[in-house]
């Protein structure tokens, strides 16, 4: 058929179609808003992050490393050029209060220390009170400390600390700086000395964790492209230097880059499900539309009219539709970051104008159109069974669905949710993995429907009240669009429930403290030198399953003779394993026998004799894709050293005992430098006594208190369960949209039944309680579905994955399930008062 | 579809069709024998159940016969596809209604375009115009069908029946929901066209005033055709 044609029956066939026009918009609307918020948020962080990307790494462009900078780095510079330079370092360590007046320990606590040399920073400000100290002004004994530890600490101005076993003089608080943002996990609060005043201390002496970075300022105006081939040049010149990280501010903050991926695809992912159940809605308007516009079918078929020429149509219709309703869904979402600015702020200062993003706009577009695309074709497809002979009898019989349609909707619908929910997350396993559980959800959740229609047509009814009779009737209705209903709010009423089980059992896991024997402290660089005073100090402190083990720092440099630099091209290239596994600094310990935790899957433990051997953890291997039998190389300290793989070992990470990826065999190592880590328990109580006593006798060692570190984890958590819960509400909200339109669309056949009610004598009141009772039925079977599911999806979740009791509050599930009743009943009763004010007569002319 | 110069326009040969009823078949015609030339008017009549729809459906390929053949100008009906009938009526066939079936979210005038468009007309436009005047319904071309008159309704009707100067025109009981006079007024516009397009008539009626007007006249009953010595009458 001509476009030109298609258009002008396009236009005529949109006349009123207001109707079906507000449940169409509503049900896409909502999932394409959900879709839309989620990437305008992402963007808007991205936006904030580019829009301040030289304050987000306080310069033009930061060479950083965990070792110390090479001379390499120097002659670069100075051959590059650079306006200005300045040095940071950065690492975790014990800050503590001098010791009381009575001889008592002070107060201590674990801060990332951050030294800066003058210069620092070069983009942004550092905000302070008493403003304008930097680290140029504070000199080498001064500090800045966060003004949240200064409120702990019960410090003001002019009070010493002592950090790295030296004293420094407090000046002032640390309100802000331009390139920390609290976005994830932090292991303290901030603490600033200059350059010289880290100089002080012993803390860059072997085996601290260490970042050491070099921040240059260049020419203003140089452009992008000059900024790039600076970065290439630099990193030409530092070619064969390990370790080193080049970073322009074009590419600042890449962790949160990276959280904010995982971020967009995890909630992209739940938008997506509410969009989808809007495509579950649109299916539904548009069945009943097809089926209200059969006899037109049948005459336009009867003019010769073929049936693709009709489905061109009414589909033409429904991309017209869906445009609309995605732009709708569009400008809604687009809202989001401007109202998360306001009512929501976090750690990222988000653009609050209402921005239009192409980007966004587009990808909202095409998910909409999409899905609108993919779960219309199904109920359009019913135009190939109406037969052209109803314009003669409106009984004949309809037309057989040819084979290739019925193949081909089942194909665009399978393959659509699948090409939606890739094109979401980008990741093929992923969506398939997402497609496949939401198959066998909606598979569940359909059965159930049908299973509680099917009961309701067999409940034996003559004892029940007159309404219960009517509402376990209407369940049943043919045509009504009962189980489409019960799936899609069923679906929402999932997502709301299984994402407050996990996280309320998480949460409470976290917040609940350790498994007995679980060590509750982690002490960190201890020096060989330093452990036996150490071991007495905990033994005086009541410590309890006190462990110690060696630990020195390599690097992987081959594995089967082929260097490691060139698999991490590799991967980094094909996107596929893990490269860190390659590149991280690796942690190596040494010791005689398996420790408790841990299970060989494969090989043996080690032999005496012949090559060095090492046992690797399952999954890290997996990663490194080595087996037994494979030689690793390492750089130790500059000392080559090659193990080969003699077991695979599993380990059980949740005893929360030292464990390590990578264990040699004892007498190689013993003489390489190396430092301890140790574990120990501690009553609640007693961590803070233990840890003001290390700090003041041993200022190197860094203690990581677990405690406070899983409340941190339940907050982050608590954080990203808003956005989930906020987008399952949407799932809920589409969920009663879709009954809402299958509510108004059956309007005319309920304003008969309405009528014929009141005809014999029923008040409106008596017709409410039938419509309450019918839709909370419907809430009911779906809530019950849906939070079933939930509950079985959370048990498997928590007891099979986290490996946890999953211990499930049941008696929320009456909750869950009466809270779908009521929101249904409402939501159908809201859409039924048109229907509620019929009169009698009128209706039954009709 | 083929024109096949030598053969009848349409030709049934012992067609048959039967409906699925419960567990059991229910026979709606049997060995149905029938010759339609070009340009001919044939009536059918019968008592109602008798299988006049049902015949006149498999005669416009609306419907494919259980058994029998039927062809149209040597070509088979029943073989065809669903997208070969539906080209082959939007050619050839128009149709006339009881009920009219005008597609009630188009105005008379859109209603009377649909199948000049379908057929890619060049003069769509002007051809519309002139099918609306020759009905008598040029001032009302804006309105929508639900706003027109039963008899208003079955002009634009026939309006868009001839539109395409089909060969064939079957109507289904055309003056069967319209008042004597209204009815009388639309059949005579029937004829007065058909004259005009010098176009094959097909059309099924109760009215035998109706019927007396046909070239020929078929009798419907129980399914089966009764003789053509009964059924051959001239209403010139």
């Amino acid at each position: 058929m001509r476009s030109h044609l298609t258009l002008r029956l396009f236009l005529r066939e949109s006349r009123g179609a207001r109707g079906r026009l507000i449940y169409f918009v509503l049900c896409l609307a909502l999932g394409v808003g959900a879709v839309t918020a989620v990437s305008a948020l992402v963007e808007a962080v991205d936006r904030s992050l580019r829009a301040e990307s030289r304050e987000l790494i306080a310069s033009d462009i930061k060479i950083s490393s965990r070792a110390p900078l090479p001379d390499a780095l120097d002659t670069a510079i100075s051959l590059l050029g650079s306006e200005a330079q300045a040095s940071t370092f950065e690492l975790a360590t014990m800050l503590a209060v001098p010791s009381a007046a009575d001889g008592s320990a002070g107060s201590s606590r674990l801060v990332e220390l951050k030294a800066a040399s003058s210069g620092y920073p070069f983009f942004g400000e550092l905000i302070t009170d008493p403003p304008g100290l930097t680290p140029a002004t504070l000199g080498p004994d001064g500090i800045l400390l966060a003004s949240d530890l200064l409120g702990s600490l019960g410090l003001t101005p002019g009070d010493r600390v002592n950090v790295g076993g030296q004293d420094f003089l407090l000046r002032g608080a640390l309100l802000s700086e331009p390139d920390r943002i609290e976005f994830g996990l932090t292991l303290g609060p901030r603490a600033l000395v200059s350059e010289m005043g880290l100089a002080r201390t012993d803390l860059l002496s072997f085996g601290s964790r260490v970042q050491y970075a070099r921040l240059l300022r260049l020419r203003p105006e140089m452009t992008p492209r000059e900024l790039s081939r600076y970065e290439r040049r630099l990193k030409a010149e530092l070619e064969g230097t390990e370790r080193i990280r080049v970073q322009t501010h074009r590419e600042a903050q890449p962790n949160i880059r990276r959280s904010l991926d995982n971020v967009e695809r995890y909630l992209g992912l739940v938008a997506l499900l509410s969009l989808l159940l809007g495509g579950v809605g649109v299916a539904q308007v548009v069945r009943v539309w097809i089926e209200e516009r059969t006899a037109a079918v049948a005459i336009q078929r009867s003019l010769g009219m073929r049936p693709r020429e009709i489905l061109q149509l009414y589909l033409s219709h429904v991309v017209g539709l869906a445009t609309l309703a995605s732009l709708v869904g569009c400008a809604a979402g687009l809202a989001a970051p401007p109202l998360v600015a306001t009512f929501y702020p976090g750690p990222l200062e988000l653009d609050s104008t209402y921005h239009i993003s192409t980007g966004v706009v587009l990808r909202g577009l095409g998910l909409g159109l999409a899905v609108a695309a993919i779960f219309a074709i199904g109920p359009l497809s019913a135009i190939y069974k109406v037969s052209p002979a109803r314009v003669l009898r409106s009984e004949a019989a309809p037309l057989a669905m040819p084979r290739w349609v019925r193949l081909t909707t089942l194909a665009v619908l399978l393959g659509g949710v699948f090409g939606c929910t890739f094109f979401q997350a980008e990741d093929a396993k992923v969506a398939g993995i997402f497609t496949a559980g939401l198959l066998v959800l909606a598979g569940i959740l359909w059965l159930s429907a049908r299973l509680a229609m099917w009961s309701a047509t067999k409940i034996p009814r003559d004892s029940l009240s007159v309404y219960l009779r009517y509402g376990l009737s209407s369940l049943a209705r043919p045509g009504a669009g009962t189980t489409a209903t019960i799936v899609a709010l069923g679906l929402g009423v999932h997502v709301i429930s299984a994402m407050l089980l996990v996280e309320t059992r998480l949460g409470r896991e976290l917040r609940s403290g350790l498994p007995e024997d679980a060590p509750s402290v982690f002490l960190l660089d201890v020096q060989p030198t330093q452990w036996e005073a150490i071991d007495t100090l905990l033994a005086n402190h009541q410590a309890e399953s006190i462990d110690s083990t060696p630990v020195a720092m390599a690097r992987l440099t081959h594995i089967d003779g082929r260097p490691v630099r060139e698999i991490a091209a590799e991967r980094e290239r094909a996107r596929g394993r893990a490269r860190w596994v390659l590149t991280r600094e690796q942690r190596l310990t040494w010791r005689d026998s398996l420790p408790e935790s841990n299970v060989i899957l494969d090989g043996s433990w080690f032999e005496v004799g012949g090559a060095p051997e090492i046992s690797l953890e399952e999954r890290y291997a997996e990663d490194l894709g080595a087996s037994v039998g494979t030689r690793l190389g390492f750089d130790l300290q500059g000392m080559p050293m090659e193990f080969v793989v003699s077991s695979i070992r599993e380990v059980d990470w949740a005893s929360f005992s030292i464990n390590f990826f990578l264990i040699v065999e004892p007498g190689v190592l013993e003489q390489a430098p190396h430092s301890r880590l140790a574990s120990a328990r501690l009553d609640v109580e007693g961590e803070q006594p233990l840890q003001d006593e290390l700090v003041a006798a041993f200022p190197n060692v860094t203690l990581l208190r677990l405690r406070p570190m899983m409340e941190k984890i339940a907050e982050l958590l608590e954080r990203i369960a808003v956005g989930v819960r906020a987008l399952g509400w949407v799932a809920v909200a589409a969920g009663l949209a879709i009954l809402s339109g299958a509510v108004a669309s059956s309007g005319l056949r309920r304003q008969r039944e309405v009528a014929l009610q009141k005809t014999l004598g029923m008040t409106r009141s008596g017709v409410m309680i039938f419509l309450v009772v019918e839709y909370g039925m419907i809430g009911l079977v779906a809530g019950a579905c849906g939070a079933g599911a939930s509950y079985l999806l959370a048990w498997g979740f928590l007891e099979y994955l986290m490996e946890l009791k999953a211990e499930l509050p049941w008696a929320w599930l009456p909750m869950f399930v009466l809270g779908s009743a009521a929101l249904s009943a409402i939501c159908g009763l809201g859409s039924s008062l048109r229907t509620l004010n019929t009169r009698p007569a009128a209706s039954l002319r009709g | 579809m083929s024109n096949h110069s030598n053969s009848h326009q349409i030709e049934c040969r012992a067609v048959g069709h039967s409906l699925r009823s419960g567990d059991h078949d229910l026979e709606i015609l049997r060995d149905v024998d029938l010759v339609i030339e070009a340009g001919e008017f044939v009536a059918i009549v019968g008592p109602s159940g008798s299988g006049k729809s049902t015949l006149l459906g498999l005669l416009a390929g609306l419907e494919r016969p259980t058994r029998g053949s039927i062809r149209f100008e040597g070509h088979p009906l029943e073989s065809s596809s669903e997208d070969e009938l539906a080209l082959w009526r939007r050619e050839e066939v128009g149709f006339v209604f009881q009920s009219f079936q005008l597609l009630g979210n188009l105005t008379a005038r859109e209603n009377v375009l649909l199948p000049l468009e379908l057929t890619g007309e060049s003069q769509a436009q002007e051809r519309a115009t002139q099918l609306l005047a020759a009905v008598g319904l040029s001032e009302r071309g804006h309105h929508y069908p639900s706003q027109l008159s039963g008899g208003e309704q079955q002009r634009v009707a026939l309006a868009r029946a001839f539109g395409h100067r089909p060969a064939v025109l079957f109507a289904d009981e055309p003056t069967g929901n319209l008042d004597s006079e209204t009815g009388s007024q639309a059949l005579e516009l029937l004829l007065q066209m058909r004259e005009e397009h010098g176009t094959t008539l097909v059309l099924i009626t109760h009215d035998s005033k109706v019927a007396d007007r046909a070239q020929r006249r078929l009798h419907l009953i129980g399914g089966r055709l009764r003789k053509p010595s009964e059924a051959q009458e001239s209403s010139q």
